[in-house]
Parts: structure tokens; C-alpha cells; sequence
């Protein structure tokens, strides 16, 4: 299926969770100004609904996306007040790809964990969650995964600050 | 050395006894297996029999600290690992011997910048004796670095008193 026909049936099989789609399109030759936008087609999703918005795309028989490729975070900018998660869905059984964004508030970085649907997500969480602070609510794990135990910061966001030194060894 | 060591004046007897040791150390530098990135994959290859490090007597790559009298930091040095290579060195016997491989362990390389667990250079944590430019360095020049480093062992005074600077 292409990205039309997955969001057609993500709409008529009432997937929770699902705000909106966006998808590339050409300049609006009137408006100069306007440049359009390349790139894939990706559906928005409310943060909160995530596992379940999940858990429906894996088990629905239309969509069967049996594989989490990637689950990860980006920092769009020091000014915006949201971080962006991206994940990145497979179906073999269908051959056919989706891509997924939620945006979270920054001062408030917290959503469900989506190690119940794919176990799978449970590095990617925990790299998330030492590289921009997002916290998952019922990992089962989240302990830093590549960063020492004790380090201050989430190096990934944008307003990060590189620390002075390291158990005495200087890191200028 | 213990009780000898450092406790002689210059003359021709302790230098030919400093010769016969320092010639003893430079012949048989046994490094520790010990790699952390791509510049391990060079090392590896100075190890096998096309470049052979055998040659220089340093091709006994040892599993243990405790037997090892070359330290050859291959790679990039995170935080993470620089405490292990710190506890590593220390648990080396004296004398000991450090190259620091590649532009990583010299200064941080590439990741000088933007690095935010790349230590800017091993030498941060353990003294190095040798550094070794490239990136990662043909298997040709860390075998230069390691002839360097038997040159700087020749010169060394074992049970002479070093030479007073004025």
C-alpha cells in the first residue's frame, strides 16, 4: 500500500491517537515565497496515544506492521518549544513503510513507553532518553545506554552545554 | 632495578651496563592487546606477517596489563573508557610505555569540536611517549612511532644518575 491508502485505513479503522498527515508538495507557483516541501509523507500522532496508535498498526490486518526500524528524537531548534519523537514502521508482510511524529513540550518531555508493543523500542527509548531527557513512563529499563551513569546534560538538545570537565579530566 | 637503580656515576662500566639493558627492554616491547577503534584495525594489520611487528621483537601482544610494557591507545578515548585505560595503565609494570595511535588519541581528531565525550587527547590521562600522526596511520608509521620509541629507550639511564641540567 502507498501512503494514501495506509492513511485511508488508518482513518476507517479509527486508529487512536492519529492528528493529521503531511505530505510533500510542489511550490505554489504564485506565491514566490512558497518553496514547497520534499521529502517523505509522515502522519502526526498525539504523544499520549502513541503505544496504542502502535499497537493498532502492528495488529490491524490491513496494515500488520510487524517491525519498529527506528524509533528517535530530534531538537528542530533552539527556539521551538518542542521536541519531535520520529518512528519509523515496517510491514514485510506488505512491503510497505510508514513514518510517524509526535511533537512534546520541552518543559514537560514525558510520554508512554512503547516497549509493550515492540520490545524492540527499548534501546532506542533509552537513547532517547539520555541524548534529549524524554522520559518514558514504564520502561522497563531506562538506564543511560551509552553515556556514563553520572553524566550531566542531554547532549542532543540544542541548549546543551558542554561540561567544563569530567572526573577531573578536562574535557576544553 | 630496585637498590641500583639511579644510584651510579657516568663512567665506562655503567654505560655499557645501561647499553645491555636499555638494548634488553627495546628488543622485546610487548604491547597490550588493547584496540578502540578503526586504528585498531591498522594495528592488527602491523601485527600480521605482511608488516610484521615480530621483527622489532614487540609482536607478543599480551592479554594482561601485568605483562605488557607498551601501551598503544588505538582509537578514540570517550570518558566512559578513559577511567579503564587510566586503571589499565596503572596496572602495568614499570617501565612502561604508551603511543598514543591516530589523531583521536593525540588531540581528540575530528571529534575535537563537537565531541561531548571524546577526551581531547590521551594524554589528558596517561603519559605518552610517542605520538603517531594519521588518521588512522598507515600500518608503516606506527611501526615508525615503535622505532622511535626503542630510539628514546636507548637513550634512557637505568643505573646511571641522569645527566644534571644546569
Amino acid at each position: 500500500m502507498d501512503f494514501r491508502g495506509i492513511l485511508d485505513r488508518l482513518k476507517t479503522a479509527r486508529v487512536p491517537g492519529l492528528l493529521g498527515a503531511d505530505e510533500p508538495r510542489d511550490p505554489n507557483p504564485a506565491d514566490k515565497k512558497d518553496k514547497g516541501r520534499r521529502g517523505d509523507p509522515f502522519v502526526w500522532v498525539e504523544p499520549r496515544e502513541l503505544p496504542a496508535f502502535l499497537e493498532r498498526c502492528r495488529d490491524d490486518e490491513r496494515l500488520r506492521f510487524e517491525l519498529l526500524v527506528d524509533l528517535s528524537a530530534v531538537d528542530p531548534s533552539k527556539d521551538d518549544p518542542n521536541l519531535w519523537i520520529v518512528v519509523q514502521l515496517l510491514s514485510l508482510a506488505h512491503r510497505h513503510r510508514l513514518t510517524v511524529k509526535c511533537t512534546l513540550p520541552k518543559a514537560e518531555a514525558r510520554l508512554p513507553s512503547s516497549v509493550p508493543v515492540y520490545r524492540a523500542a527499548q534501546w532506542h527509548e533509552r537513547e532517547c532518553g539520555e541524548m534529549f531527557g524524554i522520559t518514558f513512563e514504564g520502561h522497563p529499563d531506562p538506564r543511560n545506554i551509552l553515556l556514563p551513569e553520572d553524566w550531566v546534560g542531554h547532549p542532543l538538545r540544542k541548549d546543551y552545554v558542554f561540561p567544563d570537565e569530567y572526573h577531573g579530566i578536562s574535557c576544553k | 632495578m630496585g637498590l641500583l637503580e639511579r644510584q651510579f656515576e657516568e663512567n665506562v662500566l655503567t654505560t655499557k651496563v645501561d647499553w645491555l639493558l636499555n638494548w634488553c627492554r627495546l628488543s622485546s616491547i610487548w604491547p597490550m592487546t588493547f584496540g578502540l577503534a578503526c586504528c585498531a584495525i591498522e594495528m592488527m594489520a602491523v601485527g600480521c606477517a605482511h608488516h610484521d611487528i615480530d621483527r622489532f621483537g614487540a609482536g607478543a601482544f599480551r592479554a594482561s596489563p601485568r605483562q605488557a610494557d607498551l601501551m598503544i591507545v588505538a582509537g578514540t578515548v570517550n570518558f566512559k573508557m578513559a577511567e579503564r585505560i587510566k586503571r589499565l595503565y596503572d596496572q602495568m609494570p614499570a617501565p612502561k610505555y604508551v603511543i598514543a595511535m591516530g589523531a583521536c588519541a593525540t588531540g581528540g581528531g575530528p571529534y575535537y569540536k563537537y565531541g561531548y565525550t571524546v577526551v581531547k587527547g590521551v594524554d589528558r590521562v596517561v603519559p605518552v611517549d610517542v605520538y603517531v600522526a594519521g588518521c588512522p596511520p598507515r600500518p608503516e608509521a606506527l611501526l615508525e612511532g615503535l622505532m622511535k620509541l626503542q630510539e628514546k629507550i636507548q637513550q634512557s639511564s637505568v643505573i646511571r644518575r641522569p645527566a644534571r641540567t644546569a
